[in-house]
């Protein structure tokens, strides 16, 4: 999320003058695999490919590599979004404090040791050690200690009750690597899991080149061969698929719908997702600390039709917890209604004051924040646009230093409780809740839902931090993401997560 | 000669120490923590702490420097921040990508630049001078990420004459001529346009001179008067032109491996800026300011062998 840059819309801008000029595509579908009848795939991804081990890193591509590489215990079905076992048998709380899970048996890792409970305590200590600086060792921070009573069983310990625990074992960052292939070697290069494909080798200092599992412990993947091709290039990647060289796609934008939609050999998937984009008022500043002027805000801002302006890739639901999360309630913040903010703006004269709108140099976020200032100038709120390149505004943005800034969360683990208490507890300001915003009665409704075990407990508590979110206002949904790829019509069987995350497992070429 | 080498390559060397500490003290300086880019947007205050300690940022930053440049010294560039891999092998990986880049450019832009000028400056004020000064402006004027991708459009998309993208093959295989043609295209443009105007007034001012006139009239060959006494001694601002834009070249190749998904130094270079990966940054800046460096000596030794009246003694 968030990696583009300036350049990066100015050759989107070039390459849509050239496309319109250039009308009258030719598209080539690649048929299955390769001559010598070879099931193979290649993926373009923007960014390259950090490392392979789920430890040690947190970025979005590494992790599309590492899922099809390592597993974990439990993850989100499919359909109906539930939480199920994967190397897990089952679970079971003899208290609200511990978590005991049953291990399936006669898995092996791709190095032929055996997988049990030894490895998963080595894997979740080593992802906690504080010396191993994992960019996501919060994800187990509230787990005290890890026993491995048998090779089959695994207890997970916590002090106080843990809500979200089984959506934090769903994360790739949670996902069990081999101990004896971590002890040998190093996994950011020679990754070892249980997945159904395995490492085979880099090509070109940067493309990754995964096989097919033979002894994966389910029916092996009909894909014999996986490429992660990096094209830097948005519009060069969809060129490659108009092509044929790429097969897969994913992360669209939205300025290239329209191409990628035209294109005979391709086939796009879209699916209602877990993201969140929206607008976080600086609470700490004048006039953002006024509940009116968040109100006049959220009243300018017609996100109906903004929504239209996304070529689908945006889902509308007036809630912060997006319809594909756990804990959504239904829509309850303010709706469009320009002539109230206008009112509002006036008696309050919010219009004196010129209010700067922080954006991170993403073409998607530069646009959104474009479609903002002119709308909130109709209700007469001006704002000025200040653009920052991505690293630069993860450090302004935590320090407060912008009046509103345009921010996502992608939601990875589909619960509620991981958006709102990084983004919205007073423990998180300065870090993620870019907002500053501190609220008793929020951090109570936050924390509970975290220590609740109970589903329906935990949806009633996450119903009611919404709400009193969406009265309240620190922060104010634009959209809600889809997630989306877009794949040659060859490829049979792909199917995409709400999260945006994908197994080639089922994958195969026609 | 010796000399000359000798004194270049101490100057070189302190170049290198400047620039070292301009590059990591302007990227210790410049907002973006190297940490918060790896944990990114999820990661709590706790995680960004080790992360810092595990890469040594709680170090003053003098500290800091100090034990990068002993490990310069010892040949060791560091390693990544982001990927862990050695600075070096990232930069031996990458290297011969921009290299054939650079050099097919400069190729395209020699060919194109110098026989477009001579010809302008040969049929001087005539129709096809006219249209080679428009082009050459407009050579000058197109962004490269336009050209690229227009190309890649027509002659990837469109015709199906040429792969999109990468340079993955052997430059000596067709395949890899034929993935090294739209890239070198694209860059050698601007430079093509640059040598064929400079080509152009330093034949201009060469056929006018005295000398040209007295070969013409003791009655040599125009062909022998073109190649052996005008185009050598134009030839020295040309060569100027053309050595600095080798090495603008192999800097400036940014752009278009990131349209071409070229595998090279400029996206190494570009990524590590957006990821505050410091060794890879000082590296790359290392690598790319030292080759400019050397360019420019070569192009000053070339000068004594066209002109036997250079001498650096």
């Amino acid at each position: 999320m968030g990696k583009g840059n300036k350049l990066a819309s100015w050759i989107g801008v070039g390459v849509l003058a050239a496309s319109l000029a250039l009308s009258g595509c030719s598209s080539k579908s690649s048929s299955g695999g390769t001559s010598d009848g070879k099931q193979e795939i290649t993926y373009a991804t923007t960014s390259k490919v950090v490392g392979l081990s789920p430890i040690l890193t947190n970025d979005s591509v590494s992790s599309s590599v590492i899922e099809q590489i390592y597993e974990t215990l439990f993850v989100r079905d499919i359909k109906t979004g539930k939480i199920v076992p994967q190397l897990a048998e089952s679970y079971e709380n003899p208290d609200k404090n511990t978590w005991k899970i049953k291990l399936k048996k006669n898995i092996k890792f791709q190095d032929g040791t055996p997988f049990n409970a030894e490895a998963v305590k080595y894997t979740f200590d080593k992802l906690k050690d504080p010396k191993t600086a994992a960019p996501r060792a919060s994800l187990l921070e509230p787990v005290k200690s890890i026993e491995a009573p048998d090779d089959n069983t695994v207890i997970l310990k916590t002090d106080k009750p843990y809500g979200p625990m089984l959506a934090a074992l769903t994360h790739s960052n949670a996902a069990i690597v081999s101990p004896t292939a971590d002890k040998k070697q190093d996994l950011m290069t020679q990754p070892v899991g249980t997945g159904p494909f395995k490492f085979s080798k880099k090509e070109n200092g940067e493309d990754i080149v995964l096989v097919k599992n033979k002894k994966y412990w389910k029916k092996p993947a009909k894909l014999d061969q996986v490429t992660f091709k990096v094209v830097p290039e948005i519009t060069t990647a969809v060129s490659m698929l108009q092509t044929g060289k790429v097969q897969l796609l994913d992360g669209l934008t939205t300025e290239l719908m329209p191409r990628i939609e035209k294109m005979k050999n391709v086939e796009v998937q879209k699916k209602e997702g877990t993201p969140v984009y929206y607008l976080a008022f600086n609470m700490d500043k004048s006039p953002m600390k006024n509940l009116a002027f968040r109100q006049a805000v959220a009243e300018a801002i017609d996100t109906k039709s903004y929504l239209k302006k996304l070529n689908g890739l945006g889902v509308y639901s007036n809630s912060y917890i997006g319809p594909e999360v756990f804990g959504h309630s239904g829509d309850s913040g303010p709706t469009f209604d320009q002539q109230k903010a206008k009112k509002l703006v006036k008696e309050k004269g919010f219009g004196n004051k010129t209010v700067k709108l922080l954006v991170a140099n993403t073409a998607s976020y530069m646009s959104m924040a474009e479609v903002i200032q002119s709308q909130l100038k109709e209700v007469g709120i001006n704002a000025k646009i200040e653009t920052l390149e991505w690293g630069t505004y993860l450090d302004v943005s935590k320090k407060g230093d912008f009046d509103i800034t345009i921010a996502g969360w992608s939601n990875v683990t589909a619960d509620g409780s991981e958006l709102l208490y990084p983004r919205l507890h007073s423990d998180n300001v300065d870090v993620t809740n870019l907002s500053r915003y501190k609220n008793a009665k929020l951090d109570k409704l936050i924390e509970e839902s975290r220590t609740t075990i109970d589903e329906q407990q935990r949806k009633d508590l996450l119903k009611k931090a919404d709400q009193l979110v969406m009265t309240q206002l620190p922060v104010f949904p634009i959209y809600h993401g889809v997630a989306s790829a877009a794949y040659d019509k060859s490829v049979k069987g792909f199917e995409i997560e709400p999260t945006g995350q994908w197994s080639l497992y089922n994958v195969h070429r026609e | 000669m010796a000399g000359l080498i000798v004194q270049r390559f101490i100057q070189l060397l302190l170049l290198l120490i400047g620039i070292s500490f301009i590059v990591f003290l302007s990227m210790h300086i410049a907002p973006g923590d190297p940490a918060s880019i790896i944990g990114g947007p999820t990661a709590s205050k706790a995680d960004i702490k080790a992360i810092q300690e595990n890469l040594g940022l709680n170090k003053p930053i003098l500290v800091q420097y100090w034990d990068y440049l002993k490990g310069v010294f010892t040949g060791d560039l560091g390693f990544s921040y982001q990927t862990k891999q050695s600075v070096t092998e990232a930069l031996t990986q990458r290297f011969p990508n921009t290299l054939n880049l650079a050099i097919a450019s400069i190729i395209v832009a020699v060919v194109i630049g110098v026989t477009a000028g001579i010809i302008s400056a040969l049929k001087h004020n005539s129709l096809f001078d006219a249209l080679s000064t428009i082009i050459a402006l407009g050579g000058i004027s197109i962004p490269n990420f336009w050209l690229g991708a227009v190309l890649i459009l027509i002659f990837a998309v469109n015709l199906q004459w040429l792969p999109v993208g990468g340079l993955t093959e052997p430059f000596w295989t067709i395949e890899g001529m034929k993935q090294l043609i739209l890239p070198a295209l694209t860059l050698g443009t601007g430079s093509a346009a640059m040598i064929a105007r400079m080509s152009r007034s330093a034949m201009l001012e060469v056929i006018r001179a005295d000398y040209v006139r007295t070969a013409r009239a003791k009655g040599v060959r125009e062909k022998s008067v073109i190649m052996l006494h005008c185009l050598r001694n134009a030839m020295i601002p040309v060569i100027t032109v053309i050595g600095l834009n080798f090495g603008f070249l192999l800097g400036g190749t940014i752009i278009t491996e990131q349209v071409f998904a070229i595998n090279g130094v400029g996206r190494l270079m570009i990524e590590s800026i957006a990821a505050r990966d410091f060794p890879m940054v000082q590296g790359a800046v290392l690598l790319v300011a030292t080759l400019f460096v050397l360019v420019n000596l070569i192009v000053d030794i070339v000068y004594a062998f066209i002109d036997p009246r250079i001498s650096y003694e």
